[in-house]
């Protein structure tokens, strides 16, 4: 059981507290363009940084982050109550305000992707322009923008175009899931989102999180496949993602211990609310479940798994809980945040809504719709290398 | 086309930039509203909307008009500092221009139509006169009966 | 195969690399330009730049003269059309025991309060009601994080939403530390209390004002110094809600006990 804050004898909540305005959609929203930003660090690992190990999963990085990044703004279109004003956000974005910058970030962003995978991809749309015929060939011809001859000389000048984009990429996907942070962050009015860590613990999430998809979507492609997997660059994506959560969970603990150490008017409201509505989700789900086992689980793996199916295996299951700790992350910060009244002297209660406008189904559709679309283009594209015992 | 360089399909994508970019800047102004207040960033045309929504209430002088004896005695009266609305309901229900649309009477004479302001609750404040059972009267009441019985809603001086 | 004018950069001869990159940079300073609408030369700026100096309302509390009737949140909801299950305005009851504080505001208090249990009409120390509703901040920070400008401070000080362009994303409704605003379940966008902007740019009071027997709400212009709330502020005996947020509320409360946040 839990005290109510400020002496509080009954729970009491402001009349217009009852019901929560940020509800599912806006857990979804962040996890998706976090899932972006992670996708497109992996990929810069070998576009930038030139790292070669990582090769295999570049292309790969990037269709994903395209995949998820084609729905990133659709549970903010479903949230709005006036959707059809969402372009507003082009024409009068009020600087003032952290998400006025959405329009103009997410659009300029997806211009961005779009144009390195073009520059990547353009070798195989001229190929199959010239291999097709009929509609098809029409369809190639369009993505070729006309252009049906290779011309070699173009290879390192694409090639560096689309480095200079990766390297414009990183800053932009980092403003393009940090402002979300900001968001939360610079509200004063609710002490659970108001802290400077809250860009940095978005953004060191988000990267824990896409590598973690990608992780766990090269494994079941490469099964599916029946496509031997590179065990060794799996093992320092692996790596690299135990070290990322390492670094965002230190972050997550240090707010929590600060506002803790303080014992201000915000540990006041927050630590009935971490033990209370948010005890089971909070302290059991997010923390020890999803993120003192995986630390234990991905350091074990890294270490003493060897380097096979067995590591593989415990990666996977790391990767799925280190995942699922983002999306209860988003849920305890925008949903918990929210569940303190502006009374102070109560907490709100939130209703689970499963067929509604925001409910879970709609939530469901939306996560699941990146990846049927990457299933879509991966019949289309070349993603990965040919392998020998390809069975696609 | 074979005629192509080996730039071709960079010109080609900076031209389709440039065409969607003219376009999305014309659309952009064009669905700008024209009163935009660029200092302070809102629409000029709302507060000039906002300022012409609707009155419902007129305040008790609106009431004179018609009623002029009433408001008069009243205002002699314990609850002169009542608003004449607040048991009566908003003057845009009970006419319109000049005309009357609507009764405005009070539809609701039962017990809580006093007891709203006059029940007696620990939080009001001191020398607020509440119904208390300290009155003989009061402790006589049968069922049905409103307070109405001994007391003129206008003039509630027993 | 050597050319005479190129280097080896693969983007072709200098001078065409320079006409390229001033291409880019125009292309994107001029985007930029037009992403922050500066077409009147617009600076991210605070709000409230055109104060008028015509009138400056203020809204004043007296605690002590509440009765806890209830018919302001009616005028409220009738004079704006509030649907039911949210409200403009609101009246608070608190009871102060030493056990603890009990606060309730039964459906915004319109219907006014019950009376309370003989356990806790025992304990109570002190009991009084407290009317609530949008400060009206000199520093709102609901029109700071307004992605579009869809509310915004007039120049006498009202803030007020534009419910043509609002988009309902309710981070305005996140933003205000006093849980004033809510997103009006019928219209879709975001709503709150206007101080009646429609009745005092007509030189009448605010509803809720009108409506109160006691004169517990008062309502008036500070540039007026015979007005009833010059003469009450000059006192300089009162306070606002959440002080420590920094918003500048213009709602003044006159008598507001300590257990009040």
């Amino acid at each position: 059981m839990y005290d109510l804050p400020h002496n509080a004898l009954v729970n009491f909540i402001l009349p217009n507290n009852e019901e929560v305005w940020w509800s599912l959609m806006i857990v979804i929203y962040p996890f998706l363009t976090g899932l972006i930003a992670g996708a497109f660090v992996v990929s810069a690992l070998y576009h930038v940084l030139h790292l070669k190990q990582f090769k295999p999963v570049a292309n790969f990085a990037l269709i994903a982050a395209f995949c998820f990044g084609l729905f990133a703004g659709m549970p903010l279109l479903n949230h709005l109550g006036q959707p059809q004003r969402a372009l507003q956000i082009f024409g009068t974005p009020h600087l003032t305000s952290a998400m006025s910058v959405f329009g103009y970030v997410y659009s300029g962003y997806m211009l961005l992707l779009t144009t390195e995978i073009w520059l990547i991809y353009r070798k195989f749309f001229i190929q199959k322009a010239n291999e097709t015929t009929g509609i098809q060939r029409r369809i190639w011809y369009v993505l070729t923008l006309g252009v049906t001859t290779y011309h070699p000389e173009s290879a390192q000048l694409d090639r560096r175009l689309a480095r200079i984009l990766a390297g414009i990429g990183i800053p932009w996907a980092v403003l393009l899931h940090g402002y979300v942070g900001f968001v939360f962050g610079s509200v004063k009015a609710i002490s659970w989102w108001a802290t400077a860590l809250q860009p940095i613990i978005f953004l060191s999430s988000a990267i824990v999180s896409g590598i973690a998809i990608l992780i766990l979507m090269y494994t079941f492609i490469h099964w599916r496949r029946r496509v031997s997997p590179d065990y060794t660059m799996i093992k320092k994506l692996a790596i690299i993602l135990w070290a990322s959560f390492l670094f965002d969970w230190g972050l997550e603990m240090l707010e929590l211990v600060h506002i803790w150490y303080q014992d201000s008017h915000e540990w006041a409201v927050v630590m009935p609310l971490i033990l209370g509505p948010l005890y089971g989700s909070y302290v059991w789900g997010q923390i020890i479940w999803l993120s003192a086992v995986p630390v234990f689980l991905l350091g074990y793996a890294v270490l003493y798994a060897g380097n096979g199916r067995g590591m593989l295996f415990l990666v996977n299951v790391g990767s799925f809980m280190l995942l699922s700790q983002v999306l209860f992350m988003r849920f305890n910060v925008v949903i918990g945040g929210q569940l303190i009244s502006k009374s102070a002297r109560g907490f709100v209660d939130f209703h689970w809504d499963i067929f509604g406008k925001e409910g879970v189904l709609a939530a469901v559709i939306l996560l699941t719709a990146p990846f049927i679309t990457y299933y879509v283009l991966s019949r289309f594209l070349p993603i990965f290398p040919k392998a020998e015992n390809d069975q696609s | 086309m074979k005629n192509t360089s080996r730039l071709s399909h960079l010109y080609r994508l900076g031209a389709l930039f440039l065409v969607f970019i003219i376009g999305f800047l014309v659309i952009k102004q064009l669905t700008t509203p024209s009163s935009w207040n660029y200092e302070v960033w809102y629409r000029g045309a709302s507060l000039i909307e906002n300022a012409n929504k609707p009155l419902l209430h007129g305040g008790n002088d609106s009431c004179k008009t018609c009623h002029e004896d009433v408001v008069k005695e009243v205002k002699k009266l314990k609850h002169k500092r009542l608003s004449c609305e607040g048991c009566h309901g908003p003057l845009a229900i009970h006419v319109r221009g000049d005309e009357k649309i609507a009764d405005a009477k009070v539809i609701n004479q039962s017990r809580w139509q006093c007891l709203n302001c006059h029940e007696e609750l620990i939080s009001k404040p001191k020398g607020f006169p509440q119904f208390t059972s300290e009155v003989e009267k009061h402790t006589t009441i049968e069922e049905g009966e409103t307070c109405l019985k001994c007391h003129d809603a206008h003039d509630p001086t027993p | 195969m050597k050319k005479t004018n190129s280097d080896s950069s693969p983007l072709g001869s200098k001078s065409r690399r320079v006409f390229l990159k001033q291409i880019v940079s125009g292309t994107a300073t001029t985007l930029m330009i037009y992403a922050s609408g500066a077409r009147g030369g617009h600076k991210i700026a605070r709000m409230w730049k055109q104060k008028s100096t015509k009138h400056h309302w203020a809204y004043i509390i007296d605690v002590g003269k509440c009765i806890g009737w209830g018919g302001c949140v009616r005028a409220c909801r009738q004079e704006n059309d509030v649907p039911e299950g949210v409200t403009r305005t609101w009246v608070e009851r608190y009871v102060v025991t030493e056990d603890g504080v009990y606060v309730d505001s039964p459906k915004g208090g319109a219907e006014g309060f019950e009376p309370l249990s003989e356990d806790l009409k025992e304990k109570a120390i002190k009991s009084f009601f407290v009317p609530k509703m949008c400060n009206h901040c000199e520093n709102p920070p609901c029109v700071q994080v307004c992605p579009v400008g869809a509310t915004y401070k007039s120049p006498e000080g009202f803030v007020l939403v534009d419910n043509d362009y609002c988009l309902g994303c309710a981070y305005c409704v996140q933003a205000c530390p006093y849980g004033a605003r809510f997103i009006n379940p019928e219209k879709h966008v975001s709503d709150k209390c206007t101080w009646c902007h429609h009745r005092v740019k007509n030189g009448r009071q605010p509803a809720c004002v009108e409506a109160c027997p006691t004169s517990a709400r008062i309502f008036g212009d500070l540039k007026d110094p015979e007005s009833e709330v010059s003469h009450i502020l000059q006192e300089g005996i009162w306070t606002v809600l959440r002080p420590s947020m920094h918003t500048g509320p213009s709602c003044f409360y006159i008598g507001l006990p300590r257990e009040v946040i």
